[in-house]
């Protein structure tokens, strides 16, 4: 499967991917239009910081074992065999977010304005080629390769 | 090989999936006494009038078909014959190569007298139910839920969506008192008598009355108080089904012979949505003679959303000597941290789920958080960061 | 079981403050810090470019020059030349009112304070005023500094040479640094940093140093001289400080800004008749000023001639919120900044009154009195009835949160380069000799802002400032790092048990505590004037002296132009955050390293308070050998 690799020492925090992320999913083209104080505005990925100061992006791996689709109760997380990714469907989600609970590395949350669904990295499946996170990153922290672990 | 599964809930879905996964070329065969698949979790939905019976399916409509799954639906399983490998029910058998008993569990019920002379008492844990009590609360009025723990105020907040104002006894001092401290299990109670429900707490029903035509009519709680009541429905646990088990289960979810396995409920290990269908993976695995121990989950650990407030609890939440408790409340948020020697032991958190996965890792494998040199509420998956060469996260040290 | 109550706020060095805060039930600046903790790598090092639309270009190994060809050189320097521009400028438009309202009052014959001062002044400006009259003298006074601010870039400021220490002047003549007009100096700046234009970092880095004589000598030094002509000059005494100093009976009026004579006629008139029958018509005893920011340390230093409508000074800019918090103040009158955007929705929920009196501070929600020198009275009598109108609605819904336990009564204030001397005798000899048999050290000035990043609120300031006196350092301090420390009581003459046993002995027989306040950061103006008395004492420039300068906890562009000012001293310079610049290895080079060869100064950069302090002690150290006092 394609995933994308995260070379945590290259990252600036600079959050041009979590701009991308927000900028993929809201439905409007450009960026220059977003408004970024908007509540509706998510970004499936962030960067977290350590205690030594360093950052830590925080992306969907699309595990190979989804802690997220193993606690699903809904059917709406599903790790699909074909492309490896999880994927996941808002109109089955009964927002148990049982699935948050489960991700053992925090990476899911609510959705900040309803809180009626998950926030859940789809790998810009409807934008082709590599996600908008992955183009967006300014120092190729994060870039997409085939793995074999599926 | 020729696997058998008995029950179509979380455990038998998941066990069926893994074992066509691994075994593609296995014959399947899936018998239930339901005749849907559905979540049970999402039964307060159908009796609100949110979600059809279709809509309750946690597999894709084609589920069966597309792994070559023989479903025998609508069929209660009577015995097993371990030595001659049969399963019987009424009107006929079934032989298997590897069993698996998915058969959950039932609504338990307290012993309340009469409840046996009167219709109108239900408990809630298949769609017969549901549909039963949508049924009949569509008549009723004076509708009373035993037990505020997650199914009991599931089924308020169906009959709530309904039009219903339930009433909800239990005998704890609040609601979802398994789940939740009272400071967290308040916030709901405020919401749901906001909504028109009314509470109970410290009490519990010793009797109910019919009207002499065999309907209910009235119950009567422990301290002699009687209440006009014409829908009862009990949700205060769960017994397994567990009378096909020929045996406890073992490490591999054995529970007689090489070739009996259980999962889910029907076990009585622990007993939750994620339990079930890792007990079904790691029963399926092994089935398919892929040897896989299986690691007791948590015992508590659950969300709950109820209004749009959401909270996640895990662990040990009430602290006790020796504890040491973090507490941190702001703008609609409750977060609390149970430590014991600098192992977090629990968490309930409140109004802010988000990115809190970690939690349950930290929980579940006793990590040590004191040696990390930063508030608790900086704690994440940050200090642990590590990448395989998959690019798949791992926990490190 | 063990309870502790965390709060997602940022940590204080005062801890009854941080706790204050992590109680409030609205939203402040330690609030905010969390969701703000991940910073752009690229914003930190400085390597971001918006000077034109084929931007924003960031500088990273794949791509090591913008669109146009400028490398992270050129970037920071443009950068960082405009943010030392922006800062210069904030404190020429103080030097620049406040000699204008030299001059207007000089013109109306009004109220000069300080007359012994304006003679040293004029003897120290060079301007001859025998036989003239205060007011003559004053004006004279005004129209030379005005007449410098406004001359072209290629005309040299006339009094930079009497204002500076010779031997600097000298220096910074051979550098060719000397500064044109002060505002034609900004206006470069900007230029010179504007898209395609300098492209040399050197040169750029260079400018930043015309830039902090210019802001030092005249933003700094003069602001505070023609402060004490217009208010009276700063006496040594013993005030309180903290939100203790807030009297909920009376009508509250926090100050913010930097430029004390814009409301010398405001303070005056809350003792007069009028507005105390207004106050009383009100239900309140009277009308009080609450000191937040510098203007309030400009208060609290000059305080001998405040007391009847101050009380002193509460906090520093990241405090302003909290002192706003406790309900009893009932207007904010800002004329500059430290003044927070993040005041505007407390003051909303709390109903208070914001009032701008410089339009050059205009705030969202506040409304903007025209306070021109002419208009003042009119003004004042309109601010004082809206304000006595906000008491009146406010103080029957408004929720008192006071904090009377916060701060102390013992903190020593009112030093400036003349009362101290005084002090000691109208002679630098006592000091130098303390100094030269080691009973001092040396001497740290500690100064500039506190900002919320790193360690959190005063942390390194107060930590670094522990660990400068225990180690005999004797500390003076300028600016908002100085409203964090007496806050948490190392100005009281007490904190001499803190102090190392030298200094100790030294500060129990004076009476005085071990860190020495003189008030707002434009008194770094005033240690400047120190240094170089003290070297004119000993026939030294001042890069010689035991004496190290840190903004530990600098926040915005003005201490940028201060520090700027600090290296053309030839100072030794600590910071506690980099400049946004580290992504330049040429600015590096020159800040820290070559800037000895130039000026003497060098930028030093530790966020550890007690690494900072080895390395400062460290460096006094060699200076002591250089004088051989070692």
């Amino acid at each position: 499967m394609r995933r994308i690799l995260i070379d945590s020492e290259k990252c600036l925090g600079c959050k041009n991917c979590s701009i991308a992320c927000m900028q993929s999913h809201r439905g409007e083209d450009g960026v220059a239009g977003l408004n970024l104080s908007s509540q509706e505005l998510e970004s499936r990925n962030t960067v977290l910081m350590n205690s030594k100061k360093q950052y830590k992006p925080l992306f969907c791996r699309h595990c190979s074992k989804p802690g997220c689709a193993k606690s699903c109760m809904s059917g709406a997380m599903v790790k699909n065999p074909e492309t490896g990714l999880v994927e996941y469907d808002y109109e089955k989600c009964a927002a148990c977010f049982m699935c948050v609970m489960n991700c053992p590395f925090g990476v899911l949350k609510p959705d900040r304005a309803s809180g009626t669904y998950v926030v859940k990295c789809d790998f810009c499946a409807d934008k082709g080629s590599n996600p908008e996170c992955v183009k967006n990153c300014p120092t190729g922290a994060i870039k997409v390769e085939e793995v074999t672990t599926v | 090989m020729k696997h058998v599964i008995i029950g179509v809930g979380a455990a038998g879905i998941v066990a069926a999936n893994t074992i066509s996964k691994h075994r593609p070329n296995d014959q399947i065969v899936m018998i239930s006494a339901d005749d849907a698949v559905y979540s049970r979790c999402m039964l307060h939905k159908y009796i609100g009038g949110g979600r059809s019976v279709e809509a309750l399916s946690f597999v894709s409509p084609n589920f069966f078909e597309a792994r070559n799954i023989v479903w025998r639906k609508g069929i209660s399983v009577t015995g097993i014959d371990t030595a001659a490998k049969t399963v019987s029910f009424d009107g006929g058998t079934e032989t298997y190569d590897k069993l698996l008993i998915a058969t959950g569990a039932k609504s338990a019920l307290p012993p309340i007298e009469g409840v046996k002379d009167c219709s109108g008492v239900y408990g809630l844990r298949d769609l017969a139910d549901a549909t039963a009590i949508r049924d009949k609360a569509a008549g009723a009025e004076k509708i009373v839920i035993v037990g505020a723990g997650l199914v009991g105020l599931d089924a308020a907040y169906g009959l709530i969506e309904m039009g219903k104002k339930p009433m909800v006894i239990d005998m704890a001092k609040s609601v979802l008192s398994a789940n939740l401290d009272e400071r967290a299990a308040e916030v709901y109670q405020t919401k749901f008598e906001e909504a028109g429900c009314v509470f109970r707490f410290e009490s519990k029903v010793s009797k109910v009355r019919s009207d002499g035509a065999g309907n209910l009519s009235c119950m009567i709680l422990g301290s002699g108080e009687e209440i006009p009541c014409d829908l009862l429905i009990i949700a205060v646990g769960i017994n397994p089904e567990s009378k096909l088990l020929p045996g406890k289960p073992d490490k591999y979810l054995k529970v007689g012979d090489d070739s009996v396995f259980a999962a889910g409920d029907a076990t009585g290990l622990s007993s939750s949505w994620p339990s079930a269908m890792e007990q079904g993976e790691v029963a399926a695995l092994n089935m398919c003679g892929i040897e896989t121990v299986y690691e007791e989950c948590l015992a508590q650990r659950n969300t709950v959303n109820f209004f749009g407030i959401a909270s996640v609890s895990v662990g040990r939440f009430l602290a006790t000597d020796g504890d040491t408790l973090d507490v941190r409340v702001d703008k609609g948020r409750y977060q609390k941290i149970v430590i014991n020697d600098g192992v977090p032991a629990g968490v309930i958190l409140q109004g802010d789920i988000s990115r809190c996965g970690f939690w349950q890792y930290l929980i579940r494998n006793n990590v040590n958080i004191e040696k990390i040199p930063r508030s608790v509420w900086k704690v994440s998956f940050a200090d642990a960061y590590g990448l395989n060469q998959d690019g798949e996260y791992e926990w490190v040290k | 079981m063990s309870q502790r109550f965390s709060c997602v706020t940022c940590a204080s060095a005062d801890k009854p403050l941080e706790r204050f805060i992590g109680d409030l039930p609205m939203e402040t600046s330690f609030h905010r810090v969390e969701s703000q903790e991940i910073k752009c790598g690229f914003g930190l090092d400085g390597v971001c470019c918006r000077l034109c639309a084929n931007g924003p270009c960031r500088i990273t190994p794949d791509s090591p020059k913008g669109v146009c060809g400028a490398n992270a050189d050129t970037i920071v320097g443009r950068n960082f030349l405009r943010a030392v521009a922006a800062g210069s400028g904030c404190y020429i438009h103080v030097i620049e009112n406040t000699a204008r309202n030299l001059k207007s009052t000089a013109l109306a014959k009004g109220e000069l304070k300080g007359s012994k001062a304006l003679d040293k002044l004029c003897a120290m400006l060079g301007i001859d005023v025998s036989g003239q009259d205060i007011y003559a003298k004053a004006l004279k006074v005004a129209d030379a500094v005005l007449d410098d601010l406004y001359k072209p870039l290629f005309e040299k400021m006339t009094l930079t040479e009497n204002l500076a220490y010779k031997p600097r002047f000298d220096r910074w003549q051979e550098l060719g640094i000397l500064p044109g007009g002060a505002k034609s100096e900004i206006v470069a700046g900007l230029v010179k940093t504007s898209t395609n234009l300098n492209s040399d970092p050197v040169d750029m880095l260079l400018h930043c140093l015309r830039l902090g004589i210019s802001t030092g000598l005249y933003g700094l030094t003069l602001t505070n001289l023609l402060n004490d002509v217009i208010l009276g000059e700063p006496e040594i005494r013993i005030a309180p400080v903290g939100l203790r100093v807030i009297d909920p009976e009376y009508i509250n009026i926090m100050l913010t800004g930097h430029q004390h004579s814009m409301i010398a006629y405001l303070q005056e008139y809350i003792t007069s008749d009028a507005a105390i029958q207004q106050a009383k018509a009100a239900g309140a005893k009277g009308f009080k000023l609450v000191g937040c920011t510098c203007v309030g340390q400009d208060l609290q230093v000059r305080g001998a001639h405040c007391t009847a409508f101050y009380d002193g000074h509460a906090g520093n800019n990241f405090t302003s919120e909290a002192i706003l918090a406790t309900g009893a103040i009932d207007a904010v009158i800002t004329e500059f900044n430290c003044t927070l955007p993040g005041i505007e929705p407390i003051c909303d929920a709390l109903q208070i009154k914001q009032i701008c009196i410089d339009t050059i501070a205009k705030k969202a929600n506040a409304d903007v009195v025209d306070y021109s020198f002419d208009k003042r009275p009119e003004a004042t009598v309109q601010i004082f009835n809206e304000v006595a109108a906000a008491y009146k609605a406010r103080r029957k819904d408004v929720e008192l949160r006071l904090l009377p336990e916060h701060g102390n009564d013992s903190t020593l204030t009112g030093l400036s380069e003349s009362s101290l001397k005084g002090f000691l005798g109208d002679t630098w000899m006592p000091l130098i000799e303390l100094i030269a048999g080691g009973q001092i050290k040396g001497l740290a000035a500690v100064v500039g802002c506190s900002n919320l990043t790193g360690e959190g609120h005063d942390v390194l300031t107060v930590k670094l400032t522990e660990e400068l006196i225990k180690k005999d350092i004797l500390v003076l301090t300028a600016g908002c790092s100085s409203g964090g420390i007496e806050n948490c009581g190392l100005m009281s003459p007490d904190a001499a048990e803190l102090a190392g046993p030298n200094l100790k002995a030294v500060c129990q027989k004076l009476g005085i505590p071990p860190v020495l306040n003189f008030g707002p950061c434009l008194a770094i103006g005033r240690l400047e004037i120190i240094a170089g008395e003290i070297a004119q004492a000993l026939n030294i420039d001042i890069p010689q002296l035991p004496l190290v300068l840190s903004a530990p906890q600098w926040l915005e562009e003005q201490a940028l132009a201060d520090g700027a000012f600090g290296l053309a001293l030839g100072l030794p310079l600590h910071l506690g955050l980099p400049p946004f610049v580290t992504g330049s290895p040429i600015a590096v080079q020159v800040l820290c390293k070559d800037m000895i060869e130039l000026t003497g100064g060098q930028v030093l950069i530790n966020g550890d308070a007690a690494e900072s302090a080895n390395l400062l002690e460290h460096i006094i150290i060699q200076k002591r050998k250089g004088l051989n006092l070692e």
